[in-house]
């Protein structure tokens, strides 16, 4: 090879044996599937369990790093700027702000769902600025969506209630 | 620090499960020798074009030398090195005892790891000499499987 | 709250680091070859460039990404020997998609800290493995108690931070679709490309709505493919080559996996890695002193955001650039010439391929019809990934 020399073009070829989707359908090609049975239970931890059971309470917790000042949610038992311990829960309310915001119209696995979603970033009131959670609007028009809107949360009844996210059905503007 | 939870039943798990699946070819090599286990019968090795070096399974590289390779025919026979019996499945359940052996391939430096068929646990013994039993032409897909056991020859 | 991250660091090396060779297989959405095979077919052609022989390699340094694509546990123990691992010391490294440049990253290590003299750095991915889809692997990547319950897509997260960097500046998709055209119509010279091709603004304003306002042709696809580099000292350099590239400066640092508590206009994380990469390479002005840039590009949006977060633009101003075709191949400050991952492909870590190998491959002159029409001295290459959380940069020059 010229090494050293600058009058050869990089990548010398593409090397490599390109497949088409019908190619593995049809057998062209040996090949071996594998359907696994991988089952998790994931722990929420102290700081999660304790806002899970607040959700199914109907209420938002987070907590305050008493050094920097932050009220923070999702729920920590540590500030991981000051990188010390919490020592303060606070409640929220459950209205905010939408920070920014998507229409899907995929689900998990890539193909199209028959309604589309309006998914938002939701800084909390009372909560520190920039303080989000995710979640899903409703009652609402695509079009209609602007940042800066000011939302509510809308919760299941009580009784259905299971102290996970989705114990907030949607979230949906306030009038006025 | 806030005051930690110690009922359980105040502690909170999620559950999940990993929804994927997965094809795997088999690559340049790996389709050659399955194409020929399929098609005739036969098994291929991988030979070093520089260090001599005979692979099985067939590589398309030499693993020491970074050169390439041709492959090369040979009988599929050979010698067991290393053999155990299993008497219990994945899950611990009391199951009919199940052969498995590394088999050192004549005419390679590779091996294979198979089930042993037609033979009895207490006859099997280091350097004993087995062939394969292939499934019937109609019945093989181009996978391991299509070698349904290794016998005493 | 402003927080100084990266703060006392120092440069002590054994000896500098130069790039002499790189290789890469053609990138597609399924090919047969096994990740093993794919990582053989680079190395050779990167040990060919070079001008070495295998048994010179003393370290190995190999990147993959996610073993759930592959659907094999302990991926790079199972890549090993096709990466030319067998007999040396061995490390796998993985940090997302920022693994493109943070591979060699841990290649300028070893061989800078003077523990190997030449060093192999490759990269490999088969995503094609994955089904239904290897968008279903990142399912996993969300908080499995508050993000999953509500099925998120990947997407939602570039369509949420895309939407946010679109708001705070006011920027029209058909700026940033420009991206998309610029890039894929590169891509076109690339032997490599998957998805190159002639678009226009239009089509990609057109294209099918995945998560508004992203747009099937603001998307990058996903591949299969693997790239290679080599990394050596500074004499081993002088033995095969009079004209070497050299590894000036490398950084990276990521952000928390809190990506819905932080304003997600400005990549912050990649801001705080090139400030190292740069205070490294003696860099005081990035956008006078870079002459060609390859941005990690996933997402057209993505360049933009990332020129700003490299100090190669203002905030807000990257689109502006675009429009006046500063960044185009024959532009003041080419960025992506190689067409980017919109063009040739996304086999995230092997993404090397279009990153640190093009920068290496512009600054040696050897990128052919791809090669930009200025001289070029200094380069940088950036790579993103998770969630929304890692920025690594690499700077090199061919001038010592």
């Amino acid at each position: 090879m010229s090494v050293g020399k600058k009058d050869i073009t990089c990548p010398t070829s593409a090397l490599g044996t390109p497949l088409k989707d019908e190619d593995i359908k049809k057998g062209r090609v040996t090949y071996v599937e594998d359907h696994p049975d991988i089952r998790y239970s994931w722990t929420a931890g102290q700081a999660i369990s304790r806002f899970l059971n607040e959700l199914k309470r109907g209420r938002i917790i987070g907590v305050k790093c008493n050094e920097c000042g932050r009220i923070m949610v999702p729920p920590r038992l540590y500030c991981e700027l000051c990188y010390k311990p919490i020592n303060e829960w606070v409640y929220l309310k459950d209205t905010g702000t939408v920070q920014t915001f998507s229409i899907s119209y995929i689900d998990p696995d890539a193909r199209p769902l028959p309604e589309p979603i309006i998914v938002a970033v939701i800084a909390i009131d009372g909560a520190s600025p920039n303080m989000g959670i995710m979640h899903i609007l409703g009652e609402v028009k695509p079009e209609d969506v602007y940042i800066g809107m000011k939302v509510k949360a809308v919760w299941k009844p009580e009784n259905e209630r299971e102290g996970a996210i989705t114990d907030i059905k949607y979230w949906k503007p306030i009038e006025g | 620090m806030i005051e930690k939870i110690v009922d359980p039943k105040e502690l909170r798990h999620w559950d999940g499960r990993i929804e994927l699946y997965w094809v795997y070819t088999s690559g340049a090599a790996g389709d050659a020798f399955f194409k020929k286990l399929k098609e005739e019968g036969k098994f291929i090795a991988a030979k070093c074009k520089k260090c001599g070096k005979v692979y099985f399974p067939p590589r398309i590289y030499c693993e020491f030398d970074f050169s390439e390779t041709e492959f090369v025919e040979i009988s599929g026979e050979g010698k067991v090195i290393a053999f155990t019996v299993a008497k219990l499945d994945v899950y611990e359940n009391p199951m009919d005892p199940e052969i498995y052996a590394v088999i050192e391939l004549d005419g390679t430096d590779g091996r294979i790891i198979h089930l042993l068929g037609e033979v009895k646990p207490e006859d099997i013994y280091i350097g004993m000499r087995v062939k394969p039993v292939l499934k019937k032409k109609e019945e093989r897909e181009g996978r391991i499987s299509d070698i349904l056991y290794y016998k005493p020859v | 709250m402003e927080v100084e991250k990266i703060k006392g660091l120092k440069f002590h090396k054994k000896q500098d680091v130069a790039i002499v060779g790189a290789g890469m297989t053609t990138w597609k959405r399924r090919l047969n070859e096994t990740g093993k095979e794919l990582s053989y077919l680079a190395i050779k052609q990167a040990l060919e460039e070079a001008g070495i022989s295998f048994d010179e390699i003393e370290m190995v340094v190999m990147g993959s990404a996610p073993d759930t694509f592959d659907g094999l546990h302990m991926k790079g123990e199972y890549l090993l020997d096709g990466s030319g691992g067998s007999d040396r010391p061995y490390m796998r490294v993985f940090v997302g998609g920022g693994t493109g440049v943070f591979a060699p990253i841990a290649g300028y290590w070893h061989v800078a800290s003077g523990l190997a003299d030449v060093c192999l750095v490759v990269c490999e991915e088969k995503m094609s493995s994955s089904h239904p889809h290897p968008q279903s692997a990142f399912k996993y990547i969300w908080d499995p108690i508050l993000e999953r319950p509500l099925n998120p897509n990947l997407i939602w997260i570039f369509a949420l931070e895309m939407r946010r960097y679109m708001h705070v500046h006011n920027i029209k998709h058909e700026d940033i679709a420009l991206v998309s055209v610029k890039n894929k119509a590169n891509a076109l010279d690339h032997p490599c490309a998957q998805v190159a091709e002639k678009i226009t603004v239009e089509d990609v304003l057109n294209s099918e709505p995945m998560a508004l306002p992203v747009r099937r042709l603001d998307v990058s696809p996903p591949s299969d493919g693997a790239a290679a580099l080599i990394m050596v000292a500074p004499h081993i350099a002088r033995r095969l080559t009079d004209n070497p590239v050299w590894v000036t400066g490398v950084g990276w640092a990521l952000d928390t996996t809190m990506w819905m508590n932080r304003d997600l206009y400005f990549p912050r994380y990649v801001a705080e890695a090139a400030k190292m990469a740069y205070r490294m390479a003696h860099i005081t002005d990035p956008r006078k002193e870079i002459d060609v840039a390859e941005p990690y590009d996933p997402f057209d949006y993505k360049e933009l955001h990332h020129m700003e977060g490299l100090g190669l633009a203002k905030k807000g101003e990257a689109p502006i650039l675009t429009r006046e075709g500063v960044t185009a191949r024959d532009g003041d400050l080419p960025v992506c010439p190689s067409g980017g991952l919109l063009g040739v492909g996304n086999p995230i870590a092997a993404t090397m391929g279009v990153k640190a190998c093009e920068i290496y491959w512009q600054l040696a002159y050897r990128a052919g019809k791809r090669q930009v029409a200025k001289e070029v001295t200094t380069g940088v290459c950036q790579a993103w990934g998770d969630l929304m959380q890692v920025g690594t940069v690499m700077v090199m020059s061919n001038k010592r």
